[in-house]
């Protein structure tokens, strides 16, 4: 009786806090960016403009978990009429797929810092796992905000045709590479 | 080959054309819905190619391609059931309207209410109108291919304009088709049967034509003004009598009117649109 209760009380209480969501991502000083070849002539740069997440971040207990939503209508290559051509049903469908999430699984340690974290990215409702190398951190307060902010450095890359984004492959190139710098701040 | 067959222009123009044409001469002498099954042949082995046959995961345009393939069967058969032509104008409407809800009921729920009622009364409209004007045509090849020509050219070239090559792309297929259909009754001669008053038999050309259209507002970056002279293509053409004893001359000038809209208007979203200039 006494475990029933335990467990119907976990049951009710939020789910924020059972997971125990430690920092939210800051997206002032979050960069999702990525680059992809455009017919072999050049590399075609590109950023998302808006995104939001959290992390749990534990090192003393090895314990990283991150989930990053990005909204596919805040893509932003520097040309308007691509852009537009970039939220359509044949590249992110941005109207029916609004945002692309990425959730970690796990992550594997190089001492006290992550080496790397795979999650699964969702991108037109099609998950697939995907691995990011983390090449910087750091975690420490803030200088002027004085709060705990947790900072990362990582890349990955990935297929787009896994995904079905198959407009104009391979000449536009197949494999995107992602780099994604984030900062997340202690609540 | 492959290579052949993943160019767009031959899956959207060349493949649907030859094969709409062929099937219809094929079949002309065996049913008088021949022009239907041409476009569904047609339109299936362009839609393979264009987009692979893939139904997951299940977007609105791959759930567009659904309905225009399923169209054809109640459009061909259902007439034996529905045999009064109020009834199958009935179906033909309340079929249209749940299609239209089915594939944008995703995009509908993130739409605040004033938007939502927009978005439903102009694109319930716009169903009836092109129904009312595809009816007048029905029992008119010239004029009914010559409309579905033109009206699904002029939608596939705007979207395109509009930022999506692959909604335009399945536009532009069955208006391809069309395109095989109308030359294969203009080369036949003579019809096999008479043609009757199937209202039902609209509905693959009114499903493509107002499902493709919407999207291309709604997924990509077409002007929703600019489905209003869209719209009004099948009514422009049955304005234009036939009265030539020349099968081509009623082709040609069913034909003409439409598509002087259909490019004014895939001109003007090219000029103005998403992808006018290139990159």
């Amino acid at each position: 009786m006494k475990k029933l209760f335990i467990l119907a009380a976990l049951a009710i209480l939020p789910v924020k806090a059972v997971i125990g969501a430690d920092y939210t991502v800051d997206p002032g000083h979050t960069y999702v960016s990525f680059a992809i070849s455009h017919l072999g002539f050049s590399t075609m740069r590109g950023k998302f403009n808006e995104q939001s997440g959290s992390l749990q971040f534990d090192p003393a207990a090895k314990r990283a978990s991150v989930m990053i939503e990005i909204e596919a209508a805040s893509i932003d290559t520097g040309h308007a009429k691509r852009d537009a051509h970039l939220q359509s049903p044949d590249f992110l469908n941005a109207a029916e797929n609004p945002t692309i999430t990425f959730k970690s699984t796990s992550a594997t340690w190089n001492g006290d810092k992550p080496a790397t974290v795979t999650g699964d990215l969702t991108l037109l409702g099609v998950s697939k796992p995907v691995t990011l190398t983390i090449t910087s951190m750091k975690c420490g307060p803030n200088p002027f905000s004085k709060k705990e902010t947790c900072g990362f450095d990582a890349t990955g890359s990935i297929k787009r045709t896994d995904f079905g984004i198959t407009y104009g492959a391979p000449a536009i190139g197949e494999v995107l590479d992602l780099q994604i710098e984030f900062e997340a701040v202690k609540n | 080959m492959e290579q052949l067959l993943s160019r767009p222009e031959i899956q959207s123009a060349v493949a649907p054309f030859v094969i709409a044409l062929v099937a219809y001469l094929g079949l002309r002498k065996i049913t008088a819905t021949a022009w239907l099954w041409a476009l569904l042949v047609a339109f299936l082995a362009s839609a393979a190619l264009i987009n692979g046959l893939i139904v997951n995961p299940l977007t609105g345009t791959r759930k567009i391609i659904l309905l225009i393939t399923a169209s054809f069967i109640p459009a061909a058969l259902l007439h034996w059931v529905l045999r009064s032509e109020n009834l199958q104008r009935r179906f033909t409407t309340i079929i249209s309207q749940v299609a239209l809800l089915w594939v944008f009921w995703a995009v509908l729920g993130r739409m605040d209410s004033a938007a939502m009622v927009l978005f439903l009364a102009g694109s319930i409209s716009l169903v009836l109108v092109s129904e009312h004007s595809f009816v007048r045509i029905i029992d008119k090849p010239a004029q009914l291919h010559g409309a579905g020509f033109s009206l699904l050219l002029g939608v596939g070239l705007s979207a395109t304009a509009a930022a999506s090559a692959l909604l335009g792309q399945i536009a532009l297929a069955l208006a391809a088709a069309s395109g095989g259909a109308l030359l294969g009754w203009v080369l036949s001669g003579s019809v096999s049967r008479p043609q009757t008053r199937q209202s039902i038999a609209v509905l693959p050309y009114l499903m493509a034509s107002s499902l493709l259209g919407i999207a291309a507002v709604m997924f990509a970056r077409l002007p929703w003004y600019a489905l209003i002279p869209l719209t009004s293509i099948p009514f422009a053409v049955s304005l234009v009598p036939q009265k030539s004893s020349s099968r081509f001359v009623n082709a040609l000038l069913a034909s003409l009117p439409g598509l002087v809209i259909a490019l004014g208007v895939a001109y003007y979203v090219w000029h103005t649109g998403s992808s006018g200039s290139g990159y």
